[in-house]
């Protein structure tokens, strides 16, 4: 495969149509999506930004 | 418009669930690279490197990329790349080499590649670096140029960010002592939309560990200094979003254009950045307020409109690439002000916000709850299974810039049109011979020849010429490859025009 392959097209979704003016809004919490996300979040463990012991890097 | 190339780096965190896991963080980075490079994958440097580099602390890759470790951290160098959906595609294949080392050890359960740039408990902080190659007559000694980039730079964050909850008001890991900075009260904050900001405490430096700055003046080309200069930039954050990821390279890179072309336009200038870079992550309300250089009081985002307004003038119609920078630009600068789901699969802390607060709402939690920053961490998780960010790929909310098949092929094949092709050409030769080596990004010595190869054009493959080089040493076609290997064919290195 060619690395400038055109079948490699990008996928361009429609945003969210516009509900204001200015500034962020809150959620629409009908949104499709919205609960398979909240699902993944359930199942992560609460305290592992505890166990994220991370050194300085660059 | 000059073409360009590009490179990533990225160093990875890493997760270890479980306390009594058998290896410490730092062996199971070194077990992961060694995995990689184990299953034929690229050739381990056999040489010092530096002091801290040594034997097999890391190598190049079949891809013309590099794995090695670095302070702790398992890092990643795309290979060069002469175009966004390149980038964007060598991106993640290092993404995924490494979490399927992980996989395929077993340790899927217990550890976590984590792409993100701070540890929101100790505030230590990890790099992501963008590297362009400009021509060695760009304007970078003036003061003002820099201070241009600078005044991009620091507002880019509104459409680049990674986000993050809390802040790092910079007295842990205080790695900045003697250095010019305001005195600010520990503030309270909830999220901010970069990760990288609080721990940028100058506008100019050359160094990268200490003292991180704006915009890095380190001059280290990897290539011909008479020709080019490698503009090395480590103020952004690592995306998620591979549309983050191209518009944050692709913007930059027309900036650079205007600069180059001297169009830039000095009212561009802050009055001062390294306050504005944080006083913009941190602005709870998203109002982004900065104060330019004559006074005058403005947004991060009506001086990205106005930046790009420019660059539609000067740049729009040169090459595809260039008008889809210019159109998402204007399209993320438009939807930024309609909320987080504006934008969501585009801007990294945006989704990030939007899935922390509906996480946030649904359990009742703080801002500052550990739950929330768990969550934090895992949109930046690897895993295609647990992290978040994949969730919004499994909706379709994810924009894509490239595919799964471009990113399969780019964990073996080496971009086109660089002298990372020739490099892949190289690795590929040496897996599994017994020849020694010494690469590097601009050339590299055979034990059987004293005189090194040079690549000190990045515009050139140097495909055929390493091929021919290789035969005279008996060392192509390998052997071992030879049924993987295309025949070979006239690949006249493309000259920069």
């Amino acid at each position: 495969m060619d690395m400038n392959d055109p079948l490699r097209r990008e996928e361009k979704r429609e945003s969210t149509p516009d509900r204001e003016d200015s500034g962020p809004t809150s959620p629409d919490t009908s949104r499709p999506g919205r609960d398979s996300i909240l699902k993944r979040m359930k199942k992560v463990d609460p305290k592992q930004s505890e166990k994220y012991k991370q050194r300085t890097g660059q | 418009m000059r073409k360009r190339i590009y490179g990533i780096e990225t160093e990875y965190g890493l997760l270890v669930r479980g306390s009594d896991f058998r290896y410490d963080p730092v062996e199971i980075a070194n077990r992961i690279k060694n995995h990689v490079f184990s299953k034929g994958l690229g050739v381990l440097d056999l040489h010092y490197r530096a002091n801290d580099e040594p034997p097999g602390n890391g190598g190049f890759l079949a891809n013309g990329g590099r794995l090695y470790l670095d302070m702790g951290h398992l890092e990643y160098a795309s290979p060069e790349c002469s175009n966004l959906v390149d980038l964007v595609t060598f991106d993640r294949a290092g993404d995924q080499l490494v979490q399927e080392a992980v996989e395929e050890l077993g340790w899927a359960e217990n550890v976590s590649i984590i792409k993100n740039n701070v540890d929101l408990e100790t505030n230590a902080t990890f790099g992501c670096h963008e590297n362009y190659l400009v021509s060695r007559s760009f304007p970078f000694d003036e003061r003002d140029n820099l201070k241009l980039l600078s005044a991009f730079l620091v507002t880019r964050q509104i459409f680049c960010g990674a986000g993050r909850i809390g802040a790092c008001n910079p007295h842990p890991f205080r790695d900045w002592d003697g250095v010019s900075m305001e005195d600010e009260e520990e503030a309270k904050v909830d999220f901010q939309i970069s990760q990288r900001a609080d721990h940028i405490p100058n506008e100019f430096y050359r160094w990268v560990q200490y003292n991180r700055a704006i915009v890095n003046t380190r001059d280290e080309p990897l290539s011909d200094p008479s020709k080019y200069r490698r503009i090395h930039l480590l103020v952004g954050d690592s995306n998620m979003s591979e549309f983050a990821t191209a518009l944050k390279m692709g913007t930059t890179a027309l900036v650079l254009e205007l600069m180059e072309q001297g169009k830039a336009k000095r009212d561009w200038i802050l009055a001062e950045s390294v306050g504005a870079m944080r006083s913009i992550s941190r602005d709870q309300e998203f109002k982004w307020e900065i104060t330019m250089r004559d006074g005058n009081r403005t947004t991060a985002l009506e001086l990205q409109q106005d930046i790009l307004e420019t660059a539609k003038s000067h740049l729009a119609g040169f090459n595809p690439e260039t008008d889809w920078i210019l159109e998402n630009w204007a399209s993320v600068l438009e939807d930024l002000p309609k909320g987080p789901e504006a934008v969501l699969g585009r801007v990294d802390w945006a989704s990030k916000y939007w899935m922390l607060g509906e996480f946030k709402r649904e359990e009742n939690l703080d801002w500052h709850d550990s739950w929330l920053k768990s969550q934090d961490l895992e949109y930046h998780n690897l895993n295609k299974a647990s992290g978040l960010y994949w969730g919004l790929e499994e909706s379709g909310d994810a924009f894509r810039k490239t595919s799964d098949a471009a990113i399969e092929f780019s964990k073996t094949n080496a971009p086109r049109g660089t002298r990372a092709d020739g490099r892949g050409e190289l690795i590929k030769a040496l897996m599994g011979t017994h020849a020694g080596y010494l690469i590097d990004w601009i050339g590299f010595r055979l034990s059987k020849n004293e005189e090194p190869f040079l690549m000190l054009d990045p515009f050139i493959s140097y495909k055929s010429e390493i091929r021919d080089y290789l035969k005279s040493m008996d060392l192509y076609p390998n052997p071992r490859n030879q049924t993987d290997l295309p025949p070979a064919k006239d690949e006249t290195a493309s000259k920069r025009k």
